[in-house]
């Protein structure tokens, strides 16, 4: 038996890595440190393995499976690729070549999750740091929008909430506060909680910068809020030393979308004239961010980039692999590590069952039920190692833990070899 | 693999060769006395043959380009270029692809680029981008002065502990040299605030910045780095900074023994007199004079070219106030116990007067400064403009008609805040070699670089220029144009260039440097550094380290320290 | 007037990027000529002449040619790109960028529209006579000038963020418009004859908008003014009477909003501030 330390756990964006694994016989058969979650994928991911390649569901050899995939993406006319982040960045580079050889358009998770905090980034920019800046110096944090005590549950202990830091020392030294629609498990351990009405962030957000800027409001409630409570929270937010706003998709995907996050953006930027001020997007996926940035520095443009044209051209609602397919635009698609007929609308997965899908990934899912071309491939961060990127941009290595199935690839490496092939019939 | 160059017009300042008619001879990417008769030759008589440029400052590789490539989508979209069999497409005006970054290098006759200013704990990721930059040769240099533990150290007096801790971290994080921005002022930015004088105290450390300086200076010494501290000074961007600039130079005088000590970085952008915006002057005049009268100092430029530009530097509370004097969207982002970065768009108009006043600050620097040796050219890419833009602050720098010609556009009232229009000095090729070239490579150390004696990499660049022929004076149009597009590029021996065009990709090398250092110095350091690291930092010590895997071509060099 | 028809010859299902529709591109060419013109099919560059049957005669210039496209063309994207004259008329629905960068002339759209008509729009004029999507006369990601000239008119209802980014011109929508009209506008006029739903003039520096249907609340940082009677319309007053708005004060913004008093009864109090 042996134990690893220093693991950095491949499941959510917190990209936690001092995760300490015991692996026994080619099996990981304990977990220390790591949240439920974390447990559950170090010791779980076994379950619904896929072992052989597939076409129609019929098993056939890598080799057969890899050739089909290439006729597929080859005869396309627009190709679409998508999914990505949860698979190393090394991986979604080679897609990156690939999109680009074949004329395809490809996109990753962040369009259905913080494409709008991207989105409302580029148009007003934003106050962000790294997570031990909050750990070491914010005074007052909110969570806007998201449950880390679900989604991200060692988030507050690590990062944020009860994080312990140079200059501060834990939860006692900080002020929490919550808004959410209802009170979550999240809201229950602030100090403070605001319950504003569904799909009025916008609103809230307007009137808490006015508010900072001492404009006096003409509205006695907004959002649910009475405008004394929101001009008191316009005052605690003035007078701490270093606050951090987290935000979740209960701003990215309710009504407003990449506007709730400009409004955002406008209101940390505000703040900054009488403190220090940040904020930062709860990434789900644990190398979303990662996608994002080798994307990004590949094309110039972080997620939905055609390249039908030869060129990266860049257009959510245009070239957004849902809206692509609610159309119907793509005549086949290319899914890496992803599971969008789990989440899609109706409409863009009757799309998606229309046309020939290749699917990547280590289990079934109900994508795989769909995919003409199933190939199965190891788990990043367990069976193969790869880099990957932390919500807050800092770049870790995934570690390869065990040994992988025999004969089963990488995305890696299945990746090279479709790219391989597609070379020597695209010029 | 042979090449033979011939008859083409060398300028190799390294060698003292200044534009005579002679061949070059290269095998196996090297620069050799002569080759066999099978070797394939280039003409290029009535050429310019050059090394291939070294650019000692420019941001190509890392989070805050790759910020700025986000925040920017609008850059884009209007410069593009289909991909070819031989090239990946290329995207982007003042914040490109890394592709794009490689073939416009490739195409300009540059051959070895250095990413300016890379946070130690997003180091990892400056390297994945510098993998992705094909054709040049690369490094990074790493942010330290206001790194936690390189402050605690400072603070303490603990110089030999310090030195011992930079001396892993470039090893472990593969960079190149210390880089110094705004000391002190980024550490306060971490609650919002800055410094305004190297004097002022930076809480809770007990230091100044005139401290930071000198430690690091010291430490550099120590370590015998193959160059010198890199410094962005304090008060960047402010009327009347002209000041700290000397200041800052002045305050590591004592430390030096003949040799440079110091590089102070965009000098334009430090080289402000006059005590607002309204009342700007040009403080070139007075850089200038202390630049000529002590050799411990080097300096680039930092040319502004009008058009487009990102502003991205490590200096997190200056592109605060950037964003506030111009309103433009503003990307922050501090990095814990190290430093920020941010990013702000803008746009350098001829007939703004500040803008216009910068433009003459950089070039009165370029020519009132005598040596050439300890001046280089950089428009900071992408902060004063795009790195394509070289040829162009060249043909000012060679052509007072080219200079006056620009004068007429730009705002009437900025003449009178500069000199610019009383200097007639004009750059020789000679001269251009040095800035661009020798004197680059000569500052960074990198012995094979910069110069094209035998022994050194084949990397050259050939204009299609007649230097015997032409009045550059006069037809600095031709120049421009003539070094925008190299007739041929060669990297370690390979054509990667034809009249302007790519004609071959591979990936470079990623240099960084190894300091030698005892076993036991490094063991005592890294244990109280491990300490440390779980109270400041989210990540652990193994995981911050740097894999040499990780680097797609790595080239570690071996330095000798003086411990 | 030279007049050019275009029938769709097979069905689109991949995008169509077809710059080259314009009169500027047709004018003064045979059929033969305009047949070869060329349209990418998703990654593949094609003819027009593959796509469409094309018949008729263009005119000598732009001015004088108008092109008639018969057909469903909801896939076909950027017809009239950077047109400077000239007319085109779409009897179907059509599909993203109709009219970018448009500079004169006249499109009109027998259907429904998708998004981003008139982005970049620096003249001429647009009439759909169906619906259109979202981000009318917006500009490009991330850039801070949107519609600079021209008209844009939309009998149907639209969508999103409409008039993004506008520096000039006028859009009016007949039928109801989503959330964010007039975001970030510097100048120009937006008129929405139905109803909004919600967050008109966010952002905004300048410029007025009018909703004469329901709104479902003012964002905080607009400031009541008075009552007004009329909205002016180029040379029209629309009757009211309007609840006159200033903002975004957040943006230190002086442009106006108005609302219809009779279909907004919610918005009342804010009579309260009439001194």
């Amino acid at each position: 038996m042996r134990t690893i330390s220093n693991v950095v756990c491949p499941f959510c964006g917190s990209l936690c890595d001092d995760i300490e694994v015991d692996v026994e016989d080619n099996r990981i058969v304990k977990v220390r440190r790591g949240c439920a979650i974390s447990v559950t994928k170090f010791t779980k991911y076994n379950e619904e393995r896929i072992y052989k390649p597939r076409i129609n569901g019929k098993e056939v050899s890598l080799e057969e499976a890899i050739d089909e995939a290439v006729k597929i993406l080859a005869n396309a006319k627009y190709p679409a690729l998508y999914g990505w982040s949860s698979t190393s960045t090394e991986a979604i580079n080679i897609g990156v070549e690939i999109a680009e050889l074949i004329g395809g358009v490809m996109d990753n998770t962040a369009s259905v999750c913080h494409g709008p905090t991207i989105i409302g980034e580029q148009d007003a920019g934003i106050s962000t740091c790294t997570l031990g800046q909050v750990k070491n110096r914010a005074d007052l944090i909110i969570y806007w929008g998201c449950n880390p005590v679900h989604a991200h549950p060692r988030h507050m202990a690590r990062y944020s909430a009860a994080s312990k830091g140079r200059f501060i020392k834990g939860r006692k030294e900080r002020k929490v506060i919550v808004v959410d629609v209802r009170k979550t498990h999240t809201a229950k351990t602030a100090d403070i909680f605001i319950q504003v009405k569904p799909n009025s962030d916008y609103e809230l957000l307007t009137a808490l910068r006015w508010a900072v800027k001492n404009g006096e409001l003409e509205q006695e409630e907004i959002s649910g809020i009475p405008a004394e409570k929101i001009e008191e929270l316009a005052d605690m937010l003035i007078s701490c030393r270093f606050g951090a706003l987290f935000f979740g998709l209960g701003l990215t995907m309710s009504a407003g979308k990449a506007r709730n996050i400009e409004a955002a953006v406008a209101l940390v930027r505000e703040l900054n004239n009488y403190t220090k001020f940040v904020m930062m997007p709860m990434r789900g996926h644990f190398n979303v961010t990662g996608a994002n940035e080798v994307m990004a520095w590949a094309t110039g443009f972080p997620f939905a980039v055609d390249f039908s044209r030869g060129y990266p051209f860049y257009n959510p609602g245009d070239t957004t692999f849902v809206d692509v397919l609610t159309r119907g635009d793509c005549d086949a698609a290319l899914i890496v590590a992803s599971d969008p007929v789990s989440g899609f609308p109706a409409e863009a997965i009757r799309n998606l069952a229309k046309i020939p899908v290749i699917t990547l990934d280590h289990h079934e899912t109900l994508t795989t039920t769909i995919s003409k071309v199933v190939i199965p491939t190891t788990v990043v961060g367990i069976e193969t190692e790869g880099s990957a990127y932390r919500m807050d941009a800092v770049p870790l290595r995934l570690k390869k833990l065990v040994e992988p199935p025999p004969g089963i690839p990488s995305d890696e490496e299945v990746l090279k070899m479709i790219l391989k092939k597609l070379k020597e019939r695209v010029k | 693999m042979e090449l033979l160059i011939k008859n083409g017009y060398v300028y190799d300042p390294i060698n003292k060769i200044d534009g005579e008619k002679m061949d070059i001879a290269v095998k196996d990417g090297k620069i050799v006395e002569s080759v066999s008769s099978s070797a394939k030759v280039i003409d290029a008589t009535n050429m310019l043959v050059m090394p291939g440029g070294v650019d000692i400052h420019s941001h190509i590789a890392g989070s805050k380009v790759n910020s700025g490539r986000i925040l920017r989508p609008e850059d884009h979209y209007k410069d593009v270029k289909p991909r070819t069999a031989i090239t990946r497409a290329e995207v982007g005006h003042t914040v490109p692809s890394t592709y794009t970054i490689g073939y416009r290098y490739a195409r300009l006759g540059y051959t070895t680029v250095i990413e300016a200013a890379s946070p130690p704990l997003k180091t990892r990721h400056t390297h994945e981008e510098l993998n992705d930059i094909p054709l040049i040769d690369k490094s990074c240099y790493l942010v330290l002065d206001n790194n936690w533990i390189v402050l605690d150290y400072l603070s303490q007096g603990e110089i030999n502990k310090c030195a011992a801790f930079i001396a892993w971290i470039l090893k472990a994080l593969k960079g190149y040299a210390i880089k110094i921005v705004n000391p002190g002022g980024v550490e306060l930015w971490g609650w919002g605030k800055n410094v305004e004088s190297l004097d002022d105290q930076v809480p809770p450390f007990d230091i100044t910045p005139r401290e930071i300086i000198r430690g690091l200076c010291k430490v550099n010494k120590i370590l015998n780095l193959p160059h010198t501290i890199h410094v962005h000074t304090n008060n960047l961007g402010k009327p009347g900074n002209y000041r700290t600039t000397i200041e800052t130079m002045d305050a590591v005088g004592d430390l030096a023994n003949g040799r440079p000590n110091i590089h102070i970085t965009h000098v334009q952008f430090c080289g402000y007199a006059g005590y607002s915006w309204i009342t700007l002057r040009s403080g070139a005049p007075e850089i200038a004079k202390y630049v000529n009268n002590h050799p411990h100092v080097t300096i680039d430029l930092g040319q502004i070219v009008f058009g487009e530009a990102t502003t991205m530097t490590g200096d997190g509370p200056f592109q605060y106030i950037l964003h506030n004097l111009t309103g433009n969207k503003w990307k922050n982002a501090d990095v814990e116990a190290e430093g920020s970065a941010g990013i702000v768009p803008y746009k350098y108009r001829r007939k703004n007067m500040v803008n216009a006043i910068q433009w003459s600050i950089g070039l009165e620097l370029a020519l009132l400064i005598k040596d050439p040796w300890r001046l280089f050219l950089t428009t900071d890419h992408p902060n004063a403009g795009p790195f394509t833009e070289y040829p162009r602050v060249i043909a000012w720098l060679m052509s007072t008609k080219a200079r006056e010609k620009t004068m007429e556009k730009i705002n009437k009232r900025a003449k009178k805040r500069g000199v610019l229009a009383s200097i007639d000095r004009e750059y020789t090729f000679y001269e251009i070699a040095i800035i661009t070239r020798a004197a680059t490579a000569k500052a960074l150390n990198l012995e094979n670089k910069g110069h094209l004696g035998v022994g050194a990499d084949a990397d050259i660049s050939i204009y299609n220029i007649n230097p015997m022929e032409i009045d550059p004076s006069k037809e600095y149009k031709k120049v421009r144009r003539a070094l925008k597009r190299a007739a041929y590029t060669i990297k370690g021996g390979e054509i990667i260039v034809k009249d302007g065009e790519i004609v071959k990709s591979f990936i470079g090398e990623t240099f960084w440097v190894k300091p030698t250092m005892s076993k036991d110095l490094e063991r005592e350091v890294l244990k109280e550094v491990s300490e440390k690291f779980k109270e400041y930092y989210t990540v652990s010590l193994e995981n911050y380290v740097i894999g040499e895997s990780e680097l797609a071509s790595s080239k570690p060099i071996t330095v000798k320290t003086n411990f | 007037m030279g007049e050019v028809t275009l029938k769709p010859k097979v069905i689109f299902k991949v995008p169509i990027i077809a710059e080259t529709i314009t009169p500027d591109n047709f004018a003064r060419k045979s059929i033969e000529e305009i047949a070869k013109l060329e349209v990418w099919e998703g990654n593949r560059k094609v003819t027009l002449g593959e796509l469409f049957e094309i018949a008729g005669t263009p005119g000598e210039t732009p001015t004088d040619t108008k092109i008639i496209i018969e057909g469903d063309v909801r896939k076909v994207r950027r017809i009239g790109y950077k047109m400077t004259d000239g007319q085109i008329l779409i009897k179907g629905p059509v599909g993203m960028y109709l009219g970018e960068k448009m500079e004169g002339g006249k499109i009109i759209v027998e259907g429904d529209a998708d998004s981003w008509v008139g982005t970049g729009m620096k003249g001429g004029q647009i009439e759909i006579k169906g619906n259109a999507g979202d981000y009318i006369g917006a500009p490009y990601r991330g850039d801070t000038k949107g519609m600079k000239k021209g008209t844009i008119i939309i009998h149907g209802n639209a969508g999103n963020e409409i008039g993004c980014w506008m520096r000039g011109g006028t859009i009016i929508v007949k039928g109801n418009v989503g959330a964010f009209p007039g975001i970030h506008m510097k100048k120009g006029t937006i008129l929405v004859e139905g109803d909004c739903a919600g967050r008109c003039g966010a952002m905004m520096k300048g410029g007025k908008i009018a909703v004469l249907g329901h709104i479902p609340s003012i964002l905080p940082r607009f400031t009541f003014d008075e009552i007004k009677k009329s909205f002016k319309l180029k040379k029209e007053k629309i009757k009211g009477p309007f609840y006159l708005f200033t903002g975004d004060l957040n943006e230190n913004g002086a442009g106006k909003l108005y609302v219809s008093i009779e279909k907004n009864k919610h918005l009342q109090f804010y009579e309260k501030y009439l001194e």
